[in-house]
Parts: structure tokens; sequence; C-alpha cells
């Protein structure tokens, strides 16, 4: 017992202790702070033992479906369906299901839960900015899902070995899903920074979540309806042919009545749909195939379809006689709008949450306490 | 600067030097007129306070006076309704960043990342605190050697105790060496020794020059470890004084001697009404210590076999009880 009441540990001068650096606002970033409340929340999420049982049962729950449909496509296909596009296309679809299920658990309690937790306020504390902790927690939340996508890469890389997929479509699909599990991670995190309990947040992160995967289908679905009408139109068809040669050699102006859906006011709401994102990216045959059972380009075709809506009824009378070049739909790829608007939609989450980190503090949430 | 805000009314008992130019030089915190509401209830209705640099000014009131909340707006984590606020120089609501950097904050209830170990709880903190990873390692190191949890470094956070754990949060508060140190009832589930220490380390931090603020309602513990008290009640400040004063000022003595008798009759002889103490002790009402010294010192010339004489209660209790507007 020489130091019963020992003193304080003399400081020394050493200029780090006191950071005497410029301010930095709410919205400043820097590298350093981003992944210190990363490496802080991913260590945290790493020393509970759950996590390898997560991983463990999602491997052999993925395992399992994706060999599952492997057996049943290769055992049913006759010599006319190509089996590896189904095989990956529905390997790809399911993946991207199991990242979209398990990725709002991922974030959707990382704000409002830490406030509970007591841990949020002494971050805010520090010198850490707003900016600083959201897109932290973003990104542990974001290369938390990961770890489940590159846990499933082994059956996506073993359903692109079964032949018949460009080997840029594996690189398209796992860039696409790795970025639409960030956006629902962003989100997620806007949610819990919005609500102040957990399982609130974990709700609407999962309603979001189903809105942009069912709900958009359903609303376009639902929007056909209103958005069919009986067009009147006069269209000019072939009438006279050569005897001899069967070519067209006059035409006539016909009047037709048509039902059309006028999708083309309507699509963008499937393209917003994250299966669609990752479908229409994938490269893959650009024409029509009907023995072809691939669901990645049977969305692709789909929604490029109904991006054309309404288009005019078609024309037996060629070019040269009519004087109207036929018209080529559109094969513009659809995902860059799709992705365009989920990566909005993250990043307003993003922008909502570092407002909700802001101190000091105004008003207070129903219901929060600041530490 | 100085013209919005005032000098503190004497009434209040901080014995004014020589005003200086600037009064954020001379207190590391001043809250003046701060209110602060949520929704319908008052927490905070008019809190003014000063906390000398180099001093440990203790917060006292009653639960739900408001202590927590005003602690919070220092922190820099609320905004105040009304009022201003200087901490360290920088008015946490315009200058948030450079008041955090000057502020650390141990508070009431708080939770532990509870998967770290302890030296890395205070690693990760200096990093938040933009310091280099050594200095945080270092720094770490040193903490965890004052609050005496060196054994228990590399522990889970969650295997602490309560008392280690409060003892953790404070080498937390302490890792960017602040030169304003809020601790909001630091000593709640310590045991008595880490008490003691807490009380040295607190001592020693003032004494370097950093502005203390405590709040308890231990008054005891606050008597041995402030040096200026400010009252709060129904979140308004309701006295402001100064340790040291209450201490020299104080009133109630008990004294106790071998055999009540003889002292009873001394007491009576000198014409000082008193009153029986549990301990068998007398109670005495005297004008502070000089008067109390002169007394002993006539007790035993007297021939009065005194055994002992001290302060009844703490010099803060006193203040306490006379303000009788705790309880709500």
């Amino acid at each position: 017992m020489s130091h019963p009441y020992p003193a304080a540990p003399a400081t020394k001068p050493t200029p780090v202790g006191h950071p005497a650096q410029r301010p930095r606002g709410d919205w400043s970033l820097s590298w350093h702070g981003v992944r210190t409340v990363a490496r802080l929340e991913l260590t945290q999420r790493l020393r509970s033992t759950r996590w390898k049982v997560a991983l463990g049962v999602w491997f052999l729950v993925v395992g399992a479906i994706c060999l599952l449909i492997s057996t049943t496509v290769t055992t049913n296909s006759t010599r006319s369906i190509e089996t590896g596009p189904l095989m990956f296309g529905l390997n790809v679809m399911f993946i991207l299901s199991m990242g979209l299920l398990v990725t709002p658990t991922l974030s959707s309690a990382a704000i409002n839960g830490d406030r509970i937790a007591g841990t949020l306020a002494i971050l805010q504390v520090t010198l850490l900015t707003s900016a600083e902790i959201a897109i932290g927690k973003v990104l542990a939340g974001w290369v938390a899902s990961l770890a489940f996508l590159v846990i499933s890469v082994p059956f996506i890389l073993w359903s692109f070995l079964a032949g018949g997929v460009p080997v840029t479509a594996v690189l398209s699909t796992l860039v696409l899903v790795t970025l639409m599990l960030g956006v629902v991670s962003a989100i997620s995190l806007g949610f819990s920074a919005l609500v102040s309990k957990p399982t609130g947040s974990t709700v609407l992160s999962y309603l979001t979540v189903a809105a942009l995967a069912f709900g958009t289908l359903i609303v376009f679905l639902l929007t056909l309806i209103p958005m069919t009408s009986t067009q009147q139109s006069s269209v000019l068809q072939a009438s006279e042919w050569d005897a001899t040669t069967g070519e067209v050699t006059a035409c006539e102006v016909q009047f037709t009545q048509e039902r059309v859906m006028h999708t083309e006011r309507t699509w963008w709401l499937l393209a917003m749909n994250p299966y669609v994102v990752v479908a229409d990216a994938a490269p893959g045959h650009e024409t029509f195939d009907v023995m072809r059972l691939d669901p990645l380009s049977g969305i692709r075709e789909g929604v490029r379809v109904a991006r054309n809506g309404a288009s005019e009824p078609s024309s037996s009378c060629p070019a040269e006689i009519s004087g109207v070049e036929e018209q080529v739909p559109s094969t513009a790829p659809v995902w860059p709008l799709g992705l365009a608007i989920n990566l909005l939609l993250g990043a307003g989450a993003i922008a909502l949450t570092v407002r909700r980190l802001r101190i000091p503090q105004g008003k207070l949430t129903r219901g929060t306490r600041v530490a | 600067m100085t013209s919005d805000l005032p000098s503190p009314s004497p009434a209040y008992g901080i014995v004014p030097g020589p005003a200086p130019a600037d009064p954020s030089s001379e207190f590391g915190v001043i809250a003046h007129g701060v209110q602060r509401r949520f929704g319908s209830v008052t927490a905070v209705a008019g809190i003014d306070l000063r906390a000398r640099r180099g001093a440990v000014t203790a917060l006292i009131g009653p639960n739900g006076s408001g202590k927590t909340t005003l602690m919070l707006m220092l922190a820099g984590l609320l905004a105040p309704d009304a009022g201003r606020i200087l901490v360290g120089g920088h008015d946490p609501v315009t200058q948030n960043y450079s008041a955090r950097s000057q502020v650390g904050w141990m508070p009431d209830v708080f939770g532990t990342w509870d998967s770290l170990t302890a030296r890395e709880v205070l690693v990760t903190t200096g990093a938040t605190y933009r310091m280099s990873p050594e200095h945080s390692r270092q720094r770490a190191a040193e903490l965890l050697a004052t609050v005496h949890l060196t054994d228990l470094a590399d522990a889970p956070a969650h295997v602490l105790s309560r008392g280690q754990k409060q003892r953790l949060g404070l080498a937390r508060a302490l890792v960017h060496d602040p030169a304003v140190l809020i601790l909001d009832e630091p000593a709640n589930g310590l045991d008595p020794r880490s008490r003691i220490e807490l009380r040295t380390l607190v001592r020693s931090l003032a004494a370097r020059g950093t502005t203390v603020l405590v709040s308890s309602h231990i008054l005891t513990e606050l008597d041995e470890m402030a040096d200026d008290a400010v009252f709060i009640s129904r979140g308004r400040t309701v006295a402001q004084e100064s340790v040291v004063e209450a201490r020299v000022h104080h009133r109630t003595w008990r004294i106790k001697a071998l055999t009540p008798e003889p002292l009873l009759g001394w007491l009576r002889s000198v014409n000082l009404p008193c009153a029986e103490h549990a301990d068998g002790g007398l109670l005495i009402q005297i004008g502070g210590e000089e008067a109390a010294a002169r007394l002993l010192r006539d007790a035993i010339v007297a021939g009065v076999p005194v055994v002992s004489m001290s302060p009844s209660g703490g010099a803060l209790e006193q203040t306490y009880l006379s303000l009788d507007e705790d309880r709500r």
C-alpha cells in the first residue's frame, strides 16, 4: 500500500492530445473517422457468437437451395433448353432475395439501438462528425451484408461453370447486388435514425424492401387497367402482291381498333425494382428466343418491352412503299435509371441520418433520450 | 463579451477577485439564464452558474431538478431554448465542434461497447478524438493504471462490475485530456476506496487547471471534493457558494467529553445552549471555525475533558437543508 491515493498521471506536453485543429462541420468526412466508427461496429458484431452461426446456416441454406435448383434444372432439361443461364438466373435471384432479407436486420437498429443502449451520445460528443458516424455505420452494415454475399459467391461461380453465361454477367451481378445491398443498408440506417424503437425501424425497413421488390410490380400491374385504352389508328397494310416474287407492290390504308397499354408511362416503376436492376445489367442474348428459359433475360425483355409501351400497330407494308421506317424497339439498358433511383434513395437516407445525428439537438422525437 | 454576462451576484458568495477582461479565461464553464423544455415539461427554467478553472464545482440538487439536462447542454448534446453557455471559451450551440474538443463528459447512465475490452474502449475513444494510434494506446495504458483497471484491461467490458464500468467511463472522459470535465453522478456504484480515489483524482485534475463540474446528491462526498457549490432546484439556480466559506462559517458543531456532566456545566456557565446528539455528544451553535477554536481552547483551559469536536453534518448539507425547496 505504498500509493493508496495516486495522483492523476502527468500529461506530457504532446500536442496530439489537444486537438487544436480547425473546427469541422457536421458534413465533413475523414476516412479516419469513418473507419473508426465502422471498425467499432464491426468488432462488436464479429465478437457476438451468433454471427458465425448465422453465416454457417446461411451457407448451408443457400447451398442447399442452389443445389436443389441446379439438380432440378439439369434433370428436367431437354436438349432444347440451355440449363446454364436458367441455373445462374435462379441462383442469382435467390441470393439477392436472401440478401434483401438479411440486410435490414444488420442496420435497422444502428442508431436507435445505440441510443437505447446509451452508446450513441458518447460517440456524438467526440470529435467525430455526424457524417462520419452515419457513413461509418452504413459501411459496417454494408460490409456485414456483403459477408453473406461473399459466402454465396461459390454458388454463383458454380452455376456460372454450367456454361452459357458470359463472365461479364457474373461481374455485373456481383457489382449490382453489392450496390443494392448498400442501398438497403442506407435505407435501414435512415429508419433507425428516424424512429425511436428498433422494432419500428426494422418493420419499416422490411416494408421498404418489400415495396421495392414487390410493391413496384404490384403497382405496375394495377396501373395497367387505367393505362389501357382502345386506340383507333390507320395503318398502311399490304394490298397487292407481285404474282411471281410475292413482293408487296401496293398498300392501302386500313383502320384498326386495338387495345393498347401505355406502359411507357409506368415502366419506371419496374426499373427501381432491385431484381430488375440486377437482371437488366446482366448481359445476355438481346433477342427474344422462345427456347430460352432464363429468368434474367426474361425480366430484361419484359421491362424493355414495357418501356416501349403502346407502339404503332405493326404494318405489313414495306418501307419502300409506305416511306415509314419500321420502328425497332429500343434495347437500351434500363438498369442505369433504376440504379440511380435506388442510389438517390440511399443517399437521401444517409442525409437524413446525418441531420438526425447533429448536435446540439433542438427538438427531440417523442420517446427518445439524449443519453 | 463581458457586457452580456454580468458578474455573479454577491449573494451567491463567490469572492469576486479582480475582474478579468474576459470571463472565459477565469471560468471554464459559464451558463447564463439557461432554459430548456421537453414538450410541456420544463426541465431547466433558468440556471446561472460559473465554474472556475482549476477548481471543482459541485452541482447539487434533488432528483429531477435539472442537473442532467444542464450537463447535456454543457456537453454540447442538447441545445438550450434560451440563455447562453460557454464551455472552455466556446459556445456549444454555435461552435459545437470546438466546445466538444474541450469537454470530457461522463454521463450518469451510459452504455459500454460490451464486446470490446476495457483497453479497446479507451483506444477507440482516443481514435474518436483524432489521436494517433500510438498516443491512444499510451494514453489508454496510463488511464487504466489511474482507474486501477490494468488487471482487467483485456477482459471484455461486459464482465466488469458496475463500479468498474463507472471507473472505465471516467477514464473514457479523460482520454483527450479535456480542459473541462463534466461528471454526472460519478460516484454511483463506487466502493468506498474507489470514491476516495475518485476524489483524489478529481482534486489532482483541478490542481492542474482542469475545470471540473460534478453532480451528486451525496453531500458529504462533495464536501471533501468541491471548492464551490451551485444549488439548483426545479430547474433554477437557488444558491451558489464557496465550499471553503461554508466550512469556515459552519454553525453546528458536535462536541463530546469523557463524561457529559462537566461539559454541560461549563456550557451552561458560558451561556451556550446545546442539544443532545445521538452518540452522546452535544450539538452547539457557534459562529464558524474561529469561534470553534476559541471555544475548544477555553473548554480545555476550564478543565473539561473534551475528546472530540467537529462540524456536524457537512458544510453543504446545511445550505442544502436551509434551502427548503428540495422535494417536489
